[in-house]
């Protein structure tokens, strides 16, 4: 590879040829503030605070657009640079509200900070600042179905319009006007019709785009400790970073303040769609199972302590017609259940239905068609399941059909037949994302199930159908692994307890299959993931399964840091409170020096 | 969209008070306008088939006078692109009328040359003459009134363009009234029109 030699403030850098001075500076630490620049969507050239002082050039020069070359001499600290710099930020501040403790950005925002170690001490602007749509948080608008946006705090950086040009495919964005009149509109205010949209609040470097799903909820230092896992809620798995609020379990409300997306170039680069962005708020919701319920007499669901609940599944599943034979059992896992889950239940499966009868475990998952232009860069894929994949290499579960969906055609037409007493759900996803199970309900009404037991998270119409309802943990309450639709396996991290009694979902199944006498012994999902790899040697994700590493709670700083790796240095050097580079000159020291004269 | 089922949108909350664009009448290129937007857009590779944005929306001028919404679907439809791209385009260029214009549009170039040369005093007198400001429409619906920048005909400012392809050459502040009543009676026929056309036609041995 061809490499070029430059200096940059007295150090010399050598770096690819083709690299622009800005992404050289960032690779070796060096600070250059920038908004336009993002290494997802190209350069635009259109912030100017990249200026930098270049040997042999006669004017400075933004460093995001500039290709480095040997023998270059950058120098980006001084006075003339700095004095450019700080002109900008003090342009950019003219129209830019500073309505900071109202802002959802206010915190972790990089007109903020840079403002701060780059910017001039006062401005020196006396007339009124141009305004929109009204002043302060009025002046939040309508931008389509997730966002907001206040076109007061715009700097026209055109990320937003870039990310819906070359990431979405569908340029819903454009800038009106021109000049000071220039904004940031829909055509006829129709506002982003995208399932990629809460990524336009990722990549507006100040608050003009808003999610409306966060809008007032939290401000950054009190959501600190963040979660890097991942999304389960479709097959591509993205890497995500789920954010808590600090704050005690007991007190009120949810502990989760959002979720963003994490730099993973194998899967989702710097992006996730609106689904797992916005809906993971069932794991919080007041439709939660909390206990274990169990149907009494009178046809009520009642709550009932784990010993009483697993005590009348014994009872039940012993109880048959003939004595000395038990009744017929079948299992119906979602594609939300992790490789662990599989693994225990395809073990309960063989062990009471005989060698080879985790082949007829249900596996069952939602297909959905998501609207996406024909040119997206990132296409959310139909199956809204983590682990197919998953169940498929376990060997859990028919093969799926040529369409994408589930073969439920075995299992369906034993219930049919009246051939399964007990039927054992398992659905740790969100609702209806088991697919459509009504024809379960329709046969447990029938009487033609004469127990169904449900283990899931949310009181859905099957929950609410069942005999027994046993409370397990959503992606964001366990450690687990899933393999996405490119056979990557991947870890998902626990983030938050489960509420209530509720119990690690693997954890279930083992008590489950120690009453219902199937005997599986293992203490701990490492031992599960070292049994699973050691079946299968030959396959690099599995094999690597007891390496896999599950990721703690950690204090976080902001997002950026871990949603956007070239970007992370800026907050590494910001965070640590840095003196400001200012220029000392007279601009300083005479901020009206124009009137003065 | 079956997601994010709790965030209706256009609940009235925060509605912005932007001014949207007329909507106007359904729009569609006539036949022979048809015809020549594809003649132009054949001078393009079909991939950058977008780059007749600028053509397509002077026809669309030529056919009902000025760019309404309906007419800004339909070039987006014709050409491949957004509504979103063909209004930035809209938005952007000064030559391009949001609003209904009269059937002439003078615009006087206040740029350096023709300022010195008294470009003010003309457009002040077409003010009074027609009874307008800046940027408005007289009664009759004759003439709109417009101040543009460089219009690149400095030897001979003051310059006025009417309709974004005529010219008028010379003009001093007290012909400005013989100019209108010219446009009137007889159309652009009145119109100076550019020198160097004027000189081409005459030939080299003109005077």
């Amino acid at each position: 590879m061809d490499t070029v030699t430059l200096t940059i403030d007295g150090r010399s850098i050598t770096v690819a040829k083709g690299t622009t001075v800005l992404q050289a500076a960032i690779e070796h630490g060096i600070q250059i503030p920038y908004y336009c620049y993002h290494p997802a969507l190209g350069i635009d050239g259109s912030c100017r605070v990249c200026l930098v002082k270049i040997e042999k050039m006669p004017k400075l020069q933004t460093a995001c657009s500039t290709l480095c070359a040997d023998g270059m001499v950058v120098d980006t600290q001084s006075p003339e640079v700095v004095e450019a710099r700080a002109g900008v930020f003090e342009f950019l501040l003219i129209n830019h509200p500073l309505d900071c403790p109202v802002c959802d950005k206010g915190g972790e925002c990089p007109l903020q900070d840079y403002s701060y170690t780059f910017g001039p001490d006062a401005s020196r602007m006396d007339f009124p600042r141009r305004t929109f749509d009204g002043e302060g948080a009025g002046a939040d608008v309508d931008f389509g179905p997730t966002l907001l946006i206040n076109r007061n705090r715009c700097i026209l950086c055109s990320r937003c319009v870039r990310f819906m040009r070359d990431i979405d495919g569908d340029p819903q964005i454009g800038i009106e006007d021109r000049g000071n009149g220039s904004h940031i509109v829909t055509f006829q205010d129709k506002g982003v019709h995208s399932i990629l949209s809460g990524n336009l609040m990722d990549v507006c470097p100040v608050g003009a785009l808003l999610a409306r799903d966060y809008r007032f909820k939290s401000r950054p230092w009190d959501n600190p400790i963040a979660v890097d896992t991942v999304c389960t809620l479709c097959a591509k798995g993205c890497s995500i970073t789920a954010w808590l609020r600090a704050k005690p379990e007991w007190a009120k409300g949810p502990r989760l303040a959002r979720v963003t997306p994490r730099y993973n170039p194998q899967v989702n680069d710097y992006w996730m769609c609106d689904i797992g962005r916005f809906e993971y708020h069932f794991t919080e919701s007041d439709r939660r199972l909390r206990r274990p319920l169990r149907r009494t007499d009178d046809g009520v669901l009642q709550p009932e302590g784990w010993r009483g609940v697993l005590a009348r599944l014994r009872e039940e599943f012993e109880a048959a017609d003939t004595p000395g034979e038990r009744r017929t059992i079948a299992f119906l896992a979602s594609a939300h259940a992790s490789i662990e889950e599989l693994v225990v239940l395809g073990q309960i499966a063989r062990a009471l239905n005989g060698e080879g009868a985790e082949r007829q475990v249900g596996v069952s998952w939602r297909v959905s068609e998501k609207p996406q232009p024909a040119g997206t860069k990132f296409k959310v894929p139909r199956v809204d399941a983590p682990n197919v994949a998953g169940a498929i290499d376990l060997g859990v579960g028919a093969p799926p059909l040529e369409d994408g969906g589930p073969d439920l055609s075995a299992l369906k037409a034993q219930v049919e037949a009246g051939r399964v007493d007990v039927l054992y759900v398992l659905d740790p996803g969100p609702a209806g994302s088991i697919g459509d199970l009504s024809w379960v309900i329709e046969a447990r009404a029938q009487g033609r199930i004469r127990l169904l037991v449900v283990q899931g998270v949310l009181m859905t119409d099957l929950a609410a159908a069942a005999d027994l309802v046993l409370p397990g943990a959503t992606y964001l309450e366990k450690d687990a692994c899933y393999t996405n639709e490119q056979g990557i396996v991947q870890a998902a991290s626990r983030a938050i307890a489960p509420p209530g009694d509720a119990m690690e979902d693997w954890q279930i199944l083992v008590n489950v299959g120690a009453a219902l006498g199937a005997g599986v012994a293992w203490a701990s999902t490492a031992e599960i993931r070292a049994d699973v790899a050691a079946a299968m040697p030959d396959r690099p994700g599995y094999a690597d399964l007891p390496r896999l590493a599950f990721a703690k709670p950690a204090i976080a700083r902001t997002w950026l840091q871990t949603s956007n790796p070239s970007e992370r240095w800026k907050w590494d050097a910001l965070f640590k409170d840095l003196p400001p580079v200012k220029f000392k000159g007279k601009a300083e020291t005479s901020p009206r020096r124009d009137l003065d004269d | 969209m079956t997601f994010h089922p709790e965030m209706r949108y256009e609940e009235g909350l925060h509605v912005s008070r932007r001014e949207r664009r007329d909507e106007g009448e359904p729009f569609a290129f006539t036949p022979e306008n048809r015809q020549r937007l594809e003649a132009i857009a054949s001078h393009y590779p079909p991939e950058h088939r977008r780059s007749a944005v600028i053509p397509a929306l002077y026809l669309v001028q030529d056919q009902q006078g000025y760019v309404t919404a309906s007419a800004i679907r339909h070039v987006a439809s014709v050409i491949g692109c957004t509504e979103a791209e063909v209004d930035d385009v809209v938005t952007y260029y000064a030559m391009f009328f949001r609003k209904p214009v009269g059937r002439y549009v003078i615009q006087v170039c206040r740029t350096l040359s023709c300022a010195l040369r008294g470009a003010e005093r003309v457009a002040a007198e077409l003010k009074r003459a027609l009874g307008v400001e800046v940027g408005q429409t007289d009664p009759t619906g004759t003439f709109t009134l417009m101040e543009m920048e460089c219009l690149g005909a400095c030897d001979r400012a003051p310059v006025v363009m009417v309709n974004n392809e005529l010219w008028h050459e010379c003009q001093s502040p007290d012909q400005v009234g013989a100019m209108l009543d010219g446009l009137r009676e007889k159309g652009p026929a009145a119109l100076t029109g550019c020198h160097l056309e004027v000189e081409k036609k005459r030939g080299p041995a003109g005077p």
